[in-house]
């Protein structure tokens, strides 16, 4: 049955991660993108929702309230928000595709009290790079397996204890639970890019990782990959979502403030439509999201919706950001306000795939 | 709790919609051929089927809600191009309804009654209309003059509801509705006027010379309860853009699918042809923008009245309709452009959506000023 309406527990979860956001994350993300570092601090209080833990566990399994939450971690910055969906992403996974003795191994290791990261390794270094012509490699050995490859862009590599490594396996894709300290891992220094730069991600290089049979995602019955990429795909729209209402949220009170021409900026029509096109955009965007992220929950087929949902959000989610920058003129170009952050951070966001998940 | 699956019983009227939208669908191009021909109230196809707009008002149990299936059988109808039932519903029976008394409503409730507001000089300005009525004291009737255009059901419908400015015997100045009726002297109807598109709808222009109306057809809506009557009709002018859209996205993977073009959602954008990635880009809009339509008709049924939201659906819709079906053309090509083929007609019907009932224009300036605080006077 056709319905937007939140339960009471959405409805508590969110405006919980609604309050940390204004007054514990947004007010660290700047100080986190110049200096290139995740707070620690900060991933104790995101931590401390539980939103992460929660995967490990078979009643508290809800992409749709991950989305929802997402959104609003994004609010504040896309950073810290993909501090959250990694983890949930790797242990979302393994919750749903893992083995009975890879969920009994890995979840309780995810239920301490302290930040815990685990990367899902999709996205290699490669120029051109599609998630459907992945070349590490996975050969099948008597007793396990041999895993090469180069993987990219894995937020706070260095703190990983797992990486999920999917590598091409015969004429499938695979997923693989590789343990950061196996022989052959190597974790590179951290890479700045354009945005997200509090992530701190790296590549890992997989050189001839042994791996034993059970490190393959599903054991015997293997997994399904492209439900990884989905799960991934709806992270990222409800991420790019919570970053094009942050940027609309900030310009709509800057360009009733500023005086051009004797009027307010927010006064001209060519603004004022913007403006009413960014709204109508991140509603669009959000409802797509929930959408995906809502089959994905009922354990549906979601690859369409994901796919839809994604593809919008990365287009609408940069145009907003762009706008943004535009609104502020002169002023949205200094490092001194938030738009060419979320400028470079969308840009970021949206050419992602894998890293994440609901 | 958020959910997006239809239920069986929205499946079953949506499914009997969309049989009919196929045979409402082979006559999509004959009205499109002979404007002038006004389509039967009921078709003889229809005569055992039920109408499904009637199934959706009636609330079935187990479905989405009224509004919600209301909506989504418009998009089934607006996807064959014409309906099997000709709606005697009016937007002039939402004025009557809403604002009429009870006496007024017995008499005319069973007319369909045309909404009158746009003139040549006032369109998205529907203040600045000039019709004008004057009360005779002697005969105690009100005397009206002015031009109606772009009106709907105009020949269909059995009467008008006309917003009018007036001039009270006490000298007093405002705007109002009166209804009037076929056949009132003074009363013209033109021809059915020479459109773009959507050929089969029934729009003409109305002539108000010297007509007489009695007092008791006065009934008494004012500028803001007429112009209400479109928070409701936006979202499903919203619908109405995406059956459009539908149908020539529909078309479209039909006709790519037997080239061997495969639309394939698995691989990134990197992995798939300029056309794959074009047909994503346009469903998901077409996606998005129903969404954006559910949310509106939802907001309804939790008798939440959405605001932006309704606006937010019509712009969206209408957005949709007309990048939709101009970049299908694109993707098929110029075989596309025959008349032998949905998609031409797809194209001309799909261009109204943006412009009636509220340009997309006006959609943005009433989201604008509403997420702005702002009034109509400090946003024009």
């Amino acid at each position: 049955m056709i319905s937007f309406e939140l339960t009471q527990e959405q409805k508590l979860a969110q405006s919980m991660v609604q309050e940390l956001a204004s007054s514990q994350l947004r007010p660290a993300a700047r100080s986190a993108d110049d200096r290139e570092a995740m707070p620690s601090s900060i991933l104790d209080e995101i931590w401390a929702t539980g939103i992460i833990q929660s995967q490990s566990d078979a009643d508290g399994y809800s992409p749709t309230l991950n989305a929802l939450l997402l959104e609003e971690l994004a609010v504040a910055d896309a950073s810290f928000a993909i501090a959250a969906a990694a983890p949930i992403g790797f242990l979302g996974a393994i919750a749903a595709q893992g083995s009975s003795a890879q969920k009994k191994n890995l979840l309780p290791i995810f239920a301490g009290d302290k930040y815990r990261c685990a990367g899902v390794a999709i996205m290699e270094p490669d120029f051109a790079f599609d998630v459907s012509a992945i070349r590490s490699t996975a050969i099948k050995k008597r007793d396990g397996y041999l895993l090469s490859g180069m993987k990219g862009l894995i937020p706070l590599a260095g703190s990983c204890s797992h990486f999920l490594v999917v590598a091409r396996c015969g004429d499938t894709l695979d997923a693989f639970i590789v343990e950061r300290n196996a022989r052959g891992v190597s974790v590179g220094e951290k890479k700045p890019n354009i945005g997200l730069r509090a992530l701190e991600m790296a590549t890992v290089s997989f050189k001839d990782v042994e791996l034993p049979a059970s490190a393959r995602l599903g054991e015997s019955a293997g997994c399904d990959v492209q439900r990884i990429i989905d799960s991934a795909r709806t992270a990222l729209s409800a991420i790019m979502t919570g970053t094009a209402r942050a940027v609309m949220e900030f310009v709509m009170p800057y360009t009733k403030e500023r005086v051009v021409h004797g009027d307010a900026l927010a006064k001209k029509q060519t603004i004022a439509f913007r403006l009413a096109d960014m709204r109508i955009e991140t509603d669009a965007m959000r409802w797509m999201t929930w959408k995906a992220a809502s089959i994905l929950e009922q354990g549906g087929d979601a690859t369409r919706q994901a796919q839809l949902a994604y593809t919008y959000c990365t287009e609408n989610a940069m145009w907003i950001a762009d706008e943004g920058v535009q609104m502020l003129g002169g002023h949205g170009y200094l490092r001194d306000n938030p738009v060419e952050m979320w400028y470079r951070d969308t840009r970021t966001v949206s050419v992602l795939e894998g890293a994440v998940g609901v | 709790m958020i959910d997006f699956q239809l239920t069986s019983t929205d499946e079953n009227v949506l499914s009997s919609a969309h049989e009919q939208a196929i045979i409402g669908r082979r006559y999509a191009r004959y009205y499109d051929k002979h404007e002038d021909e006004l389509e039967p109230a009921e078709f003889p196809e229809a005569k055992d089927l039920p109408n499904p707009v009637t199934l959706a008002e009636e609330g079935l149990s187990g479905s989405s809600g009224s509004r919600i299936l209301h909506s989504l059988v418009m998009l089934e109808i607006y996807w064959g191009g014409i309906s099997l039932h000709r709606s005697k519903w009016g937007l002039g029976n939402t004025v009557l309804k809403t604002v009429a008394t009870p006496e007024q409503f017995e008499k005319w409730k069973n007319h369909t009654i045309a909404i009158a507001i746009t003139e040549p000089g006032a369109g998205s300005d529907p203040a600045s209309i000039r019709t004008t009525a004057t009360f005779d004291r002697e005969t105690g009737e009100w005397i009206l003059n002015g031009e109606k255009i772009f009106i709907s059901q105009a020949q269909s419908g059995d009467a008008a509801m006309v917003l009018s400015r007036f001039i009270a015997p006490d000298g007093s100045r405002g705007m109002t509705t009166f209804l009037v009726e076929k056949g009132t002297p003074g009363f013209t109807v033109g021809p059915q006027l020479k459109k773009l598109g959507i050929r089969s709808h029934d729009t003409c222009n109305l002539l108000f010379e010297n007509c007489r109306i009695p007092e008791f057809n006065h009934i008494k809506g004012d500028f803001k309860s007429t112009m209400s009557v479109f928070n409701d009709s936006r979202p499903m002018v919203g619908a109405m853009a995406l059956g459009v859209a539908r149908a020539a996205l529909d078309f479209t993977r039909e006709k790519l699918g037997e080239r061997g073009i495969e639309i394939g959602y698995r691989g990134g954008m990197r992995s798939r042809s300029a056309i794959v990635d074009r047909f994503i880009r346009l469903e998901a809009i077409y996606e998005a923008a129903l969404l954006t339509v559910l949310r509106s008709k939802w907001l309804e049924q939790q008798d939440v009245p959405p605001k932006v939201e309704a606006s937010i659906a019509k712009a969206a819709g209408g957005k949709a309709a007309r990048r939709i079906t101009q970049g299908c053309i694109d993707l098929l090509g110029p075989e596309a452009l025959s008349e032998d083929h949905p998609l031409d007609r797809c194209f001309r019907d799909g261009r109204i959506f943006d412009i009636y009932e509220g340009a997309g224009e006006i959609q943005r300036l009433i989201i604008a000023r509403s997420i702005l605080g702002y009034t109509g006077r400090d946003l024009r």
